[in-house]
Protein backbone atom coordinates (compact mmCIF):
# COMPACT_ATOMS: atom_id res chain seq x y z
CA UNK A 1 0.00 0.00 0.00
CA UNK A 2 2.69 2.37 0.79
CA UNK A 3 3.75 2.87 -2.35
CA UNK A 4 0.71 3.39 -4.23
CA UNK A 5 1.41 5.99 -6.69
CA UNK A 6 -0.45 9.10 -7.41
CA UNK A 7 -2.09 8.57 -10.51
CA UNK A 8 -3.43 5.57 -9.03
CA UNK A 9 -4.81 7.34 -5.74
CA UNK A 10 -6.41 10.01 -8.17
CA UNK A 11 -8.25 6.92 -10.14
CA UNK A 12 -9.82 5.26 -6.88
CA UNK A 13 -10.81 9.08 -5.60
CA UNK A 14 -12.63 9.77 -8.93
CA UNK A 15 -14.37 6.55 -8.78
CA UNK A 16 -15.37 6.40 -5.34
CA UNK A 17 -16.35 9.94 -5.26
CA UNK A 18 -18.48 9.96 -8.47
CA UNK A 19 -20.35 7.14 -6.52
CA UNK A 20 -20.25 8.83 -3.17
CA UNK A 21 -21.02 12.22 -4.79
CA UNK A 22 -24.15 11.16 -7.17
CA UNK A 23 -25.93 11.89 -3.88
CA UNK A 24 -25.02 15.50 -4.01
CA UNK A 25 -24.90 15.81 -7.60
CA UNK A 26 -27.47 13.20 -9.31
CA UNK A 27 -30.75 15.39 -8.16
CA UNK A 28 -29.67 18.47 -10.37
CA UNK A 29 -29.41 16.07 -13.14
CA UNK A 30 -33.26 15.27 -13.14
CA UNK A 31 -34.23 18.76 -12.23
CA UNK A 32 -37.20 19.56 -14.40
CA UNK A 33 -37.36 22.93 -16.54
CA UNK A 34 -40.64 24.20 -16.52
CA UNK A 35 -42.69 24.56 -19.86
CA UNK A 36 -43.21 28.73 -21.00
CA UNK A 37 -46.56 28.94 -18.92
CA UNK A 38 -46.45 32.03 -17.77
CA UNK A 39 -47.92 32.40 -13.81
CA UNK A 40 -50.87 34.10 -13.31
CA UNK A 41 -52.35 36.15 -10.39
CA UNK A 42 -55.54 38.52 -8.91
CA UNK A 43 -55.38 42.14 -7.80
CA UNK A 44 -58.25 42.68 -5.53
CA UNK A 45 -59.04 46.50 -4.94
CA UNK A 46 -60.90 46.97 -1.31
CA UNK A 47 -61.52 50.47 -2.76
CA UNK A 48 -64.07 49.14 -5.34
CA UNK A 49 -65.72 45.89 -3.56
CA UNK A 50 -68.62 46.98 -1.61
CA UNK A 51 -69.15 43.47 -0.22
CA UNK A 52 -71.64 43.00 -2.79
CA UNK A 53 -74.49 45.43 -0.37
CA UNK A 54 -78.19 44.60 -0.22
CA UNK A 55 -77.36 40.89 -1.52
CA UNK A 56 -77.59 38.33 1.17
CA UNK A 57 -74.58 36.51 -0.07
CA UNK A 58 -71.85 38.37 -2.78
CA UNK A 59 -71.67 37.23 -5.96
CA UNK A 60 -68.10 36.07 -5.68
CA UNK A 61 -69.05 33.42 -3.17
CA UNK A 62 -72.18 32.50 -5.02
CA UNK A 63 -69.78 31.77 -7.71
CA UNK A 64 -67.47 29.93 -6.23
CA UNK A 65 -70.16 27.34 -4.52
CA UNK A 66 -71.99 26.93 -7.47
CA UNK A 67 -68.91 26.33 -10.00
CA UNK A 68 -67.28 23.88 -7.05
CA UNK A 69 -70.63 22.20 -5.66
CA UNK A 70 -69.85 18.86 -7.69
CA UNK A 71 -66.66 18.54 -5.85
CA UNK A 72 -67.86 19.45 -2.59
CA UNK A 73 -67.36 16.45 -0.17
CA UNK A 74 -69.62 14.11 0.62
CA UNK A 75 -69.07 11.98 3.80
CA UNK A 76 -70.24 9.03 4.73
CA UNK A 77 -73.26 8.60 7.53
CA UNK A 78 -70.80 7.62 10.34
CA UNK A 79 -67.47 9.08 10.91
CA UNK A 80 -65.22 8.07 13.73
CA UNK A 81 -63.38 10.72 15.39
CA UNK A 82 -59.66 11.23 15.37
CA UNK A 83 -58.64 8.21 17.74
CA UNK A 84 -57.53 8.83 20.36
CA UNK A 85 -59.23 11.94 20.43
CA UNK A 86 -62.54 12.70 21.02
CA UNK A 87 -63.21 15.04 17.92
CA UNK A 88 -63.84 15.26 14.45
CA UNK A 89 -64.30 18.17 11.89
CA UNK A 90 -67.40 17.85 10.34
CA UNK A 91 -68.80 20.39 8.40
CA UNK A 92 -71.17 18.60 6.48
CA UNK A 93 -74.24 20.42 8.55
CA UNK A 94 -72.91 23.85 8.20
CA UNK A 95 -72.84 23.44 3.86
CA UNK A 96 -74.83 26.85 4.02
CA UNK A 97 -72.22 29.00 5.81
CA UNK A 98 -70.64 31.42 3.59
CA UNK A 99 -69.40 33.75 6.17
CA UNK A 100 -66.43 31.79 6.58
CA UNK A 101 -63.55 29.08 4.76
CA UNK A 102 -64.97 25.93 4.58
CA UNK A 103 -65.19 22.49 2.85
CA UNK A 104 -67.96 24.19 1.15
CA UNK A 105 -66.94 27.68 1.09
CA UNK A 106 -63.79 27.99 -0.67
CA UNK A 107 -64.50 32.32 -1.11
CA UNK A 108 -65.69 34.13 1.98
CA UNK A 109 -65.71 38.24 2.35
CA UNK A 110 -64.87 39.53 5.68
CA UNK A 111 -66.48 42.59 6.39
CA UNK A 112 -65.19 45.53 8.72
CA UNK A 113 -65.13 49.07 9.98
CA UNK A 114 -61.77 50.59 10.27
CA UNK A 115 -60.94 54.19 11.30
CA UNK A 116 -57.76 55.76 9.70
CA UNK A 117 -56.87 59.20 9.89
CA UNK A 118 -59.87 60.64 10.98
CA UNK A 119 -61.83 58.53 8.79
CA UNK A 120 -64.38 55.28 9.09
CA UNK A 121 -63.61 53.05 5.61
CA UNK A 122 -66.15 50.21 5.41
CA UNK A 123 -63.68 47.18 3.98
CA UNK A 124 -64.78 44.06 2.06
CA UNK A 125 -62.27 41.69 1.75
CA UNK A 126 -62.73 38.45 -0.59
CA UNK A 127 -60.86 35.82 1.02
CA UNK A 128 -59.62 32.29 -0.46
CA UNK A 129 -56.26 30.86 -1.22
CA UNK A 130 -53.55 33.26 -1.74
CA UNK A 131 -51.64 30.89 -4.50
CA UNK A 132 -48.34 31.26 -2.92
CA UNK A 133 -45.16 31.39 -5.13
CA UNK A 134 -43.08 29.02 -3.30
CA UNK A 135 -46.01 27.47 -0.96
CA UNK A 136 -45.10 25.68 1.92
CA UNK A 137 -48.44 23.43 2.26
CA UNK A 138 -47.93 21.91 -1.26
CA UNK A 139 -43.93 22.01 -0.54
CA UNK A 140 -44.36 19.96 2.96
CA UNK A 141 -47.07 17.58 2.00
CA UNK A 142 -45.93 13.85 2.99
CA UNK A 143 -47.63 12.18 0.47
CA UNK A 144 -47.24 15.13 -2.29
CA UNK A 145 -50.91 15.63 -2.53
CA UNK A 146 -50.88 19.04 -2.90
CA UNK A 147 -49.54 20.80 -6.44
CA UNK A 148 -48.43 23.72 -7.87
CA UNK A 149 -49.86 23.93 -11.45
CA UNK A 150 -47.22 26.02 -14.11
CA UNK A 151 -49.79 28.81 -14.13
CA UNK A 152 -48.93 29.28 -10.45
CA UNK A 153 -52.71 27.78 -8.72
CA UNK A 154 -51.96 25.68 -5.73
CA UNK A 155 -54.24 22.76 -5.78
CA UNK A 156 -55.05 19.51 -3.52
CA UNK A 157 -55.32 16.27 -4.72
CA UNK A 158 -58.65 14.75 -3.07
CA UNK A 159 -58.03 11.28 -4.36
CA UNK A 160 -54.68 11.29 -2.49
CA UNK A 161 -55.09 13.27 0.85
CA UNK A 162 -55.64 12.03 4.22
CA UNK A 163 -56.42 15.13 6.11
CA UNK A 164 -53.69 15.31 8.16
CA UNK A 165 -54.37 19.39 7.96
CA UNK A 166 -50.12 19.70 7.98
CA UNK A 167 -51.11 22.50 4.79
CA UNK A 168 -53.45 24.11 7.13
CA UNK A 169 -50.93 24.00 9.85
CA UNK A 170 -48.11 26.17 7.59
CA UNK A 171 -50.28 28.22 6.27
CA UNK A 172 -49.77 31.93 8.10
CA UNK A 173 -53.49 32.29 6.64
CA UNK A 174 -54.80 28.12 7.78
CA UNK A 175 -57.01 28.56 4.44
CA UNK A 176 -57.41 24.83 3.73
CA UNK A 177 -60.33 23.30 5.78
CA UNK A 178 -60.60 19.90 6.41
CA UNK A 179 -64.06 17.78 6.39
CA UNK A 180 -63.67 13.98 7.76
CA UNK A 181 -65.36 10.91 6.86
CA UNK A 182 -64.38 11.76 3.17
CA UNK A 183 -61.30 10.47 1.14
CA UNK A 184 -59.01 7.53 0.66
CA UNK A 185 -58.59 7.18 4.69
CA UNK A 186 -61.99 5.55 5.06
CA UNK A 187 -60.86 3.17 2.79
CA UNK A 188 -57.92 1.69 5.00
CA UNK A 189 -58.32 2.26 8.62
CA UNK A 190 -60.39 5.28 9.51
CA UNK A 191 -60.86 4.54 13.24
CA UNK A 192 -57.13 5.02 13.84
CA UNK A 193 -55.26 6.36 11.12
CA UNK A 194 -56.54 9.53 8.73
CA UNK A 195 -58.51 12.77 8.90
CA UNK A 196 -60.42 13.21 5.99
CA UNK A 197 -59.85 15.41 2.82
CA UNK A 198 -58.77 19.23 2.84
CA UNK A 199 -60.64 21.76 0.56
CA UNK A 200 -59.70 25.17 -1.18
CA UNK A 201 -59.72 27.42 -3.87
CA UNK A 202 -58.22 26.16 -6.97
CA UNK A 203 -57.80 29.36 -8.37
CA UNK A 204 -60.08 27.46 -10.97
CA UNK A 205 -57.70 25.93 -12.56
CA UNK A 206 -60.13 24.14 -15.14
CA UNK A 207 -61.36 27.39 -16.31
CA UNK A 208 -57.84 29.10 -16.52
CA UNK A 209 -56.39 26.23 -18.42
CA UNK A 210 -59.04 26.46 -20.97
CA UNK A 211 -58.25 30.64 -20.93
CA UNK A 212 -61.07 31.58 -18.98
CA UNK A 213 -61.13 33.96 -15.85
CA UNK A 214 -62.00 32.49 -12.53
CA UNK A 215 -65.40 32.27 -11.32
CA UNK A 216 -65.05 34.77 -9.00
CA UNK A 217 -63.44 37.03 -11.24
CA UNK A 218 -66.54 36.99 -13.76
CA UNK A 219 -68.89 37.36 -11.55
CA UNK A 220 -67.70 40.27 -9.81
CA UNK A 221 -70.60 43.20 -10.29
CA UNK A 222 -67.69 46.10 -9.96
CA UNK A 223 -64.68 44.74 -11.06
CA UNK A 224 -63.02 44.58 -8.00
CA UNK A 225 -61.01 41.33 -8.93
CA UNK A 226 -58.93 41.99 -11.84
CA UNK A 227 -57.24 38.51 -13.23
CA UNK A 228 -53.90 38.39 -15.55
CA UNK A 229 -50.38 36.94 -15.25
CA UNK A 230 -48.77 37.47 -12.32
CA UNK A 231 -46.35 40.64 -12.75
CA UNK A 232 -49.28 42.36 -14.89
CA UNK A 233 -51.40 42.22 -11.85
CA UNK A 234 -48.84 42.99 -9.13
CA UNK A 235 -47.66 46.20 -11.43
CA UNK A 236 -51.42 46.94 -11.68
CA UNK A 237 -51.95 46.74 -7.85
CA UNK A 238 -48.52 49.07 -7.22
CA UNK A 239 -50.13 51.32 -9.11
CA UNK A 240 -53.67 51.49 -7.81
CA UNK A 241 -51.54 51.55 -4.74
CA UNK A 242 -49.29 54.84 -5.18
CA UNK A 243 -52.23 56.30 -6.86
CA UNK A 244 -54.89 56.49 -3.70
CA UNK A 245 -51.78 56.61 -1.36
CA UNK A 246 -52.56 53.29 0.08
CA UNK A 247 -51.36 49.67 1.30
CA UNK A 248 -50.55 46.47 -1.04
CA UNK A 249 -50.55 43.29 0.55
CA UNK A 250 -49.60 39.82 -0.55
CA UNK A 251 -46.24 40.58 -2.40
CA UNK A 252 -43.92 39.91 -0.06
CA UNK A 253 -46.51 37.99 2.41
CA UNK A 254 -45.10 34.31 2.51
CA UNK A 255 -41.97 34.71 0.54
CA UNK A 256 -44.51 36.29 -2.36
CA UNK A 257 -48.44 35.09 -3.29
CA UNK A 258 -50.35 35.79 -6.13
CA UNK A 259 -53.09 37.55 -4.96
CA UNK A 260 -52.82 41.41 -4.33
CA UNK A 261 -54.85 43.42 -2.03
CA UNK A 262 -54.71 47.16 -2.28
CA UNK A 263 -56.14 48.79 0.38
CA UNK A 264 -56.17 52.50 1.71
CA UNK A 265 -56.06 51.47 5.43
CA UNK A 266 -52.47 49.72 6.45
CA UNK A 267 -52.73 46.06 7.05
CA UNK A 268 -51.53 46.29 10.19
CA UNK A 269 -55.14 48.14 11.17
CA UNK A 270 -57.03 44.99 9.31
CA UNK A 271 -55.77 41.99 10.98
CA UNK A 272 -56.25 43.79 14.04
CA UNK A 273 -59.28 44.53 13.29
CA UNK A 274 -60.13 41.16 11.85
CA UNK A 275 -58.10 39.28 14.91
CA UNK A 276 -60.53 41.11 17.55
CA UNK A 277 -63.60 39.35 15.11
CA UNK A 278 -62.74 36.36 15.01
CA UNK A 279 -62.78 36.23 18.48
CA UNK A 280 -66.94 37.39 18.36
CA UNK A 281 -67.15 34.12 16.32
CA UNK A 282 -69.13 31.33 17.92
CA UNK A 283 -65.85 28.74 17.81
CA UNK A 284 -62.94 31.70 18.04
CA UNK A 285 -60.50 28.67 17.92
CA UNK A 286 -61.99 27.24 14.89
CA UNK A 287 -60.22 28.17 11.36
CA UNK A 288 -61.42 29.17 8.39
CA UNK A 289 -61.15 32.99 9.67
CA UNK A 290 -57.61 34.09 8.61
CA UNK A 291 -56.13 37.14 9.31
CA UNK A 292 -53.42 39.29 7.65
CA UNK A 293 -50.38 38.92 9.45
CA UNK A 294 -47.98 42.20 7.75
CA UNK A 295 -44.92 40.68 5.99
CA UNK A 296 -45.48 37.16 7.53
CA UNK A 297 -42.79 34.69 6.90
CA UNK A 298 -42.76 31.30 4.95
CA UNK A 299 -42.67 27.88 7.08
CA UNK A 300 -39.97 27.18 4.60
CA UNK A 301 -37.49 30.15 5.70
CA UNK A 302 -35.69 28.59 8.75
CA UNK A 303 -35.25 25.02 6.92
CA UNK A 304 -34.23 26.88 3.80
CA UNK A 305 -31.87 28.89 6.19
CA UNK A 306 -30.28 25.71 7.00
CA UNK A 307 -29.95 23.67 3.73
CA UNK A 308 -26.85 25.75 2.65
CA UNK A 309 -24.76 24.98 6.12
CA UNK A 310 -26.19 21.29 5.88
CA UNK A 311 -23.62 20.94 3.22
CA UNK A 312 -20.68 21.97 5.38
CA UNK A 313 -20.88 18.22 7.29
CA UNK A 314 -20.50 16.13 4.08
CA UNK A 315 -18.30 18.33 2.56
CA UNK A 316 -15.64 18.18 5.67
CA UNK A 317 -16.41 14.62 5.99
CA UNK A 318 -15.17 13.95 2.34
CA UNK A 319 -12.08 15.81 2.95
CA UNK A 320 -11.51 14.11 6.48
CA UNK A 321 -12.16 10.16 4.47
CA UNK A 322 -9.63 11.34 1.80
CA UNK A 323 -7.14 12.20 4.38
CA UNK A 324 -7.23 9.50 6.53
CA UNK A 325 -7.40 6.89 3.03
CA UNK A 326 -4.07 8.73 2.00
CA UNK A 327 -2.43 8.25 5.36
CA UNK A 328 -3.51 4.87 5.27
CA UNK A 329 -2.67 4.27 2.28
CA UNK A 330 0.96 5.29 2.74
CA UNK A 331 1.37 2.78 5.81
CA UNK A 332 0.70 5.26 8.45
CA UNK A 333 -2.20 4.47 9.87
CA UNK A 334 -3.55 0.75 10.02
CA UNK A 335 -7.47 0.44 7.67
CA UNK A 336 -9.65 -1.43 9.08
CA UNK A 337 -8.88 -4.25 6.68
CA UNK B 1 -25.86 -21.68 29.64
CA UNK B 2 -23.17 -19.17 28.68
CA UNK B 3 -20.80 -19.93 25.97
CA UNK B 4 -17.42 -20.39 27.48
CA UNK B 5 -15.07 -17.88 25.54
CA UNK B 6 -11.16 -17.50 25.33
CA UNK B 7 -10.31 -14.62 26.77
CA UNK B 8 -8.14 -13.49 23.74
CA UNK B 9 -9.37 -10.75 21.63
CA UNK B 10 -9.05 -9.63 18.14
CA UNK B 11 -9.99 -6.07 16.76
CA UNK B 12 -12.97 -6.42 13.71
CA UNK B 13 -13.82 -3.06 13.98
CA UNK B 14 -11.65 0.06 14.08
CA UNK B 15 -12.44 2.99 16.13
CA UNK B 16 -13.16 5.25 12.98
CA UNK B 17 -15.77 2.06 11.48
CA UNK B 18 -17.56 2.05 14.91
CA UNK B 19 -17.96 5.95 14.69
CA UNK B 20 -19.73 5.47 11.74
CA UNK B 21 -21.57 2.83 12.70
CA UNK B 22 -23.05 5.21 15.72
CA UNK B 23 -23.33 8.11 13.89
CA UNK B 24 -24.80 6.20 11.35
CA UNK B 25 -27.03 4.81 14.22
CA UNK B 26 -27.92 7.70 15.84
CA UNK B 27 -29.43 9.84 13.09
CA UNK B 28 -31.23 7.13 11.79
CA UNK B 29 -33.36 7.22 14.80
CA UNK B 30 -33.43 10.69 15.28
CA UNK B 31 -34.63 10.88 10.90
CA UNK B 32 -37.36 8.51 11.73
CA UNK B 33 -38.33 10.02 14.93
CA UNK B 34 -38.86 13.30 13.30
CA UNK B 35 -39.85 11.75 9.46
CA UNK B 36 -42.85 10.72 11.75
CA UNK B 37 -43.16 13.82 12.90
CA UNK B 38 -43.68 15.20 9.41
CA UNK B 39 -46.57 12.58 8.73
CA UNK B 40 -48.00 14.57 10.72
CA UNK B 41 -48.52 11.92 13.87
CA UNK B 42 -47.81 13.19 17.16
CA UNK B 43 -50.58 15.68 17.79
CA UNK B 44 -52.83 13.47 16.38
CA UNK B 45 -51.72 10.70 18.42
CA UNK B 46 -51.05 13.06 21.78
CA UNK B 47 -47.35 12.23 22.00
CA UNK B 48 -46.92 16.39 22.49
CA UNK B 49 -48.82 15.83 25.64
CA UNK B 50 -46.40 13.51 26.78
CA UNK B 51 -43.71 15.41 29.39
CA UNK B 52 -40.74 16.39 27.56
CA UNK B 53 -42.10 15.81 24.21
CA UNK B 54 -43.98 18.78 23.82
CA UNK B 55 -42.24 20.16 20.74
CA UNK B 56 -42.20 16.96 18.89
CA UNK B 57 -45.34 17.93 17.14
CA UNK B 58 -43.83 21.60 15.96
CA UNK B 59 -42.58 20.96 12.66
CA UNK B 60 -40.02 23.71 12.61
CA UNK B 61 -38.58 22.01 15.21
CA UNK B 62 -39.00 18.57 13.49
CA UNK B 63 -37.73 19.53 10.16
CA UNK B 64 -34.81 21.44 11.83
CA UNK B 65 -33.73 18.08 13.91
CA UNK B 66 -34.59 15.93 10.42
CA UNK B 67 -31.92 18.44 8.44
CA UNK B 68 -29.31 18.25 10.98
CA UNK B 69 -29.72 14.63 10.93
CA UNK B 70 -29.62 13.75 7.61
CA UNK B 71 -26.59 16.02 7.27
CA UNK B 72 -24.78 13.66 9.65
CA UNK B 73 -26.17 10.49 7.68
CA UNK B 74 -24.78 11.71 4.15
CA UNK B 75 -21.19 12.49 6.49
CA UNK B 76 -20.59 9.26 7.80
CA UNK B 77 -22.41 7.79 4.27
CA UNK B 78 -19.87 9.82 2.36
CA UNK B 79 -17.36 8.90 4.68
CA UNK B 80 -17.78 5.23 4.81
CA UNK B 81 -18.09 4.75 0.57
CA UNK B 82 -14.69 7.13 -0.15
CA UNK B 83 -13.03 5.17 2.79
CA UNK B 84 -13.81 1.89 1.79
CA UNK B 85 -13.68 2.32 -2.13
CA UNK B 86 -10.57 3.73 -1.73
CA UNK B 87 -9.01 1.21 0.04
CA UNK B 88 -11.04 -1.75 -2.00
CA UNK B 89 -12.18 -3.12 1.35
CA UNK B 90 -15.63 -4.95 -0.27
CA UNK B 91 -15.44 -7.75 2.04
CA UNK B 92 -19.58 -6.72 3.32
CA UNK B 93 -20.61 -6.60 0.00
CA UNK B 94 -22.80 -9.90 -1.23
CA UNK B 95 -21.17 -12.60 -2.58
CA UNK B 96 -22.37 -15.25 -5.40
CA UNK B 97 -24.05 -18.05 -3.26
CA UNK B 98 -24.95 -15.83 -0.49
CA UNK B 99 -28.61 -16.67 -0.22
CA UNK B 100 -27.58 -20.34 0.21
CA UNK B 101 -24.97 -19.99 2.68
CA UNK B 102 -27.42 -17.62 4.32
CA UNK B 103 -30.20 -20.36 4.58
CA UNK B 104 -27.47 -22.89 5.58
CA UNK B 105 -26.51 -20.93 8.37
CA UNK B 106 -30.02 -19.93 9.85
CA UNK B 107 -30.87 -23.64 8.61
CA UNK B 108 -27.70 -24.80 11.44
CA UNK B 109 -28.48 -22.03 14.02
CA UNK B 110 -31.90 -23.79 14.23
CA UNK B 111 -31.06 -27.14 13.96
CA UNK B 112 -27.70 -26.91 15.89
CA UNK B 113 -25.85 -28.70 13.27
CA UNK B 114 -22.81 -27.09 11.76
CA UNK B 115 -22.58 -23.75 9.95
CA UNK B 116 -20.59 -23.49 6.97
CA UNK B 117 -17.02 -21.96 7.48
CA UNK B 118 -17.49 -18.01 7.49
CA UNK B 119 -15.23 -14.94 6.38
CA UNK B 120 -15.53 -11.48 8.63
CA UNK B 121 -18.53 -11.22 7.76
CA UNK B 122 -21.50 -13.97 7.98
CA UNK B 123 -23.51 -14.08 4.52
CA UNK B 124 -26.58 -12.95 6.00
CA UNK B 125 -24.88 -9.90 7.49
CA UNK B 126 -23.71 -8.94 3.76
CA UNK B 127 -26.98 -9.48 2.89
CA UNK B 128 -28.49 -7.22 5.36
CA UNK B 129 -25.73 -4.79 4.50
CA UNK B 130 -26.59 -4.58 1.15
CA UNK B 131 -30.30 -4.31 1.92
CA UNK B 132 -30.06 -1.23 4.40
CA UNK B 133 -27.28 0.21 1.97
CA UNK B 134 -29.99 0.69 -0.64
CA UNK B 135 -32.33 2.00 1.27
CA UNK B 136 -30.30 4.52 2.89
CA UNK B 137 -29.08 5.50 -0.37
CA UNK B 138 -32.71 5.77 -1.54
CA UNK B 139 -33.78 8.62 1.21
CA UNK B 140 -30.82 10.32 1.15
CA UNK B 141 -31.12 10.53 -2.77
CA UNK B 142 -34.80 11.62 -2.70
CA UNK B 143 -34.27 13.59 0.71
CA UNK B 144 -31.68 15.55 -1.34
CA UNK B 145 -33.99 16.23 -3.70
CA UNK B 146 -36.87 16.87 -1.13
CA UNK B 147 -34.60 19.75 0.52
CA UNK B 148 -34.27 20.90 -2.83
CA UNK B 149 -37.90 21.75 -4.01
CA UNK B 150 -37.94 23.06 -0.63
CA UNK B 151 -35.67 25.97 -2.38
CA UNK B 152 -37.65 28.83 -4.33
CA UNK B 153 -35.22 28.42 -6.93
CA UNK B 154 -35.77 24.98 -7.74
CA UNK B 155 -38.30 23.70 -9.93
CA UNK B 156 -39.28 19.75 -10.10
CA UNK B 157 -42.18 18.49 -12.44
CA UNK B 158 -44.95 17.08 -9.65
CA UNK B 159 -44.31 13.61 -10.90
CA UNK B 160 -40.64 13.50 -10.19
CA UNK B 161 -41.77 15.16 -6.73
CA UNK B 162 -44.69 12.57 -6.35
CA UNK B 163 -42.50 9.46 -6.52
CA UNK B 164 -39.81 11.23 -4.55
CA UNK B 165 -42.06 11.44 -1.74
CA UNK B 166 -43.33 7.79 -2.48
CA UNK B 167 -39.92 6.35 -2.57
CA UNK B 168 -38.71 8.32 0.43
CA UNK B 169 -41.79 7.10 2.80
CA UNK B 170 -41.15 3.33 1.43
CA UNK B 171 -37.48 3.25 1.74
CA UNK B 172 -37.99 4.74 5.28
CA UNK B 173 -39.71 1.80 6.46
CA UNK B 174 -37.88 -0.60 4.65
CA UNK B 175 -34.88 0.60 6.98
CA UNK B 176 -37.34 0.68 9.79
CA UNK B 177 -37.79 -3.28 8.71
CA UNK B 178 -33.96 -3.94 8.61
CA UNK B 179 -33.49 -2.47 11.51
CA UNK B 180 -35.75 -5.07 13.39
CA UNK B 181 -34.47 -7.57 11.41
CA UNK B 182 -31.26 -6.09 12.50
CA UNK B 183 -31.34 -6.15 16.04
CA UNK B 184 -33.91 -9.11 15.72
CA UNK B 185 -30.31 -11.50 14.84
CA UNK B 186 -29.45 -11.21 18.55
CA UNK B 187 -32.11 -13.01 19.87
CA UNK B 188 -30.38 -15.76 18.17
CA UNK B 189 -27.34 -16.48 20.80
CA UNK B 190 -24.60 -17.21 18.32
CA UNK B 191 -25.04 -13.64 17.09
CA UNK B 192 -24.49 -12.43 20.33
CA UNK B 193 -20.62 -12.98 20.66
CA UNK B 194 -20.37 -10.60 17.95
CA UNK B 195 -22.04 -7.41 19.57
CA UNK B 196 -18.96 -6.48 21.72
CA UNK B 197 -17.34 -5.57 18.67
CA UNK B 198 -19.75 -3.22 18.07
CA UNK B 199 -18.61 -1.13 21.14
CA UNK B 200 -14.99 -2.22 22.21
CA UNK B 201 -14.22 -3.10 18.45
CA UNK B 202 -13.10 -6.45 19.51
CA UNK B 203 -14.70 -10.21 19.31
CA UNK B 204 -13.40 -13.22 21.13
CA UNK B 205 -10.41 -15.06 18.75
CA UNK B 206 -12.27 -18.55 20.17
CA UNK B 207 -15.20 -17.21 18.65
CA UNK B 208 -13.72 -16.39 15.18
CA UNK B 209 -11.85 -19.59 15.13
CA UNK B 210 -15.20 -21.24 15.82
CA UNK B 211 -17.19 -19.83 13.39
CA UNK B 212 -15.16 -17.19 11.18
CA UNK B 213 -12.80 -19.78 10.32
CA UNK B 214 -12.46 -18.31 6.67
CA UNK B 215 -11.32 -15.30 8.07
CA UNK B 216 -9.58 -16.70 10.95
CA UNK B 217 -6.70 -18.09 8.35
CA UNK B 218 -6.80 -15.27 6.82
CA UNK B 219 -5.44 -13.59 9.76
CA UNK B 220 -2.75 -16.38 10.39
CA UNK B 221 -2.05 -15.84 7.04
CA UNK B 222 -1.65 -11.83 7.39
CA UNK B 223 0.51 -12.25 10.14
CA UNK B 224 -1.90 -10.66 12.45
CA UNK B 225 -2.24 -13.46 14.68
CA UNK B 226 0.28 -15.79 16.08
CA UNK B 227 0.22 -19.52 14.43
CA UNK B 228 0.98 -21.28 17.37
CA UNK B 229 -1.48 -18.41 20.11
CA UNK B 230 -3.79 -19.12 17.79
CA UNK B 231 -3.63 -23.05 17.95
CA UNK B 232 -4.26 -22.54 22.26
CA UNK B 233 -7.44 -20.87 21.86
CA UNK B 234 -11.17 -22.80 21.94
CA UNK B 235 -14.30 -21.98 21.68
CA UNK B 236 -17.14 -24.22 23.19
CA UNK B 237 -20.49 -22.88 22.68
CA UNK B 238 -23.63 -24.01 24.80
CA UNK B 239 -24.51 -26.59 22.00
Amino acid sequence: MADISRREFLKRGVLSGVTAGFVLSGAEKVAEASENVEPVGTFIDLTVCDGCKGQEVPSCVSACRTKNESRFPVPEKDIPNYWPQKKKEDWSDKKGLTTRLTPYNWTAVQKTKIEHEGREYQLNIPRRCMHCVNPPCAKVCPFSSQTVTKEGAVVINPETCLGGAKCRDVCPWGIPARQAGVGIYMKMAPDIAGGGVMYKCDLCIDRVKKGQKPACVEACPKGAIKFGSRDEMLKMAQNRARQIGGYIYGDKENGGTSTFYVSPVPFEKIDSALKKQKQKQPNPEAPGYPGMPVKVGSFLDTPNGLATGMLVAPIASVFAAGYKVYKTMKGEVDSDK
Amino acid sequence: MTNKVSNVKIERHSGIVRFIHWTVTISIFILIFTGIGQMPMYKRYMVDQIMGLTWSSNYTVTLMLHYLAASALISASLYHVIFHGFLKEFNLLPQRGDLKESYLIIKAILTKGQEPPSHKYLAEQRLAYAFIVLNIALTIITGVIKVLKNLPSWEFGNGLLYWTTMVHNAATFMIIFGIAAHLGAFIMKENRNLLPSMFTGKVDLGYVKHRHSLWFNELIKQKKINPQAADKVSFSSYR
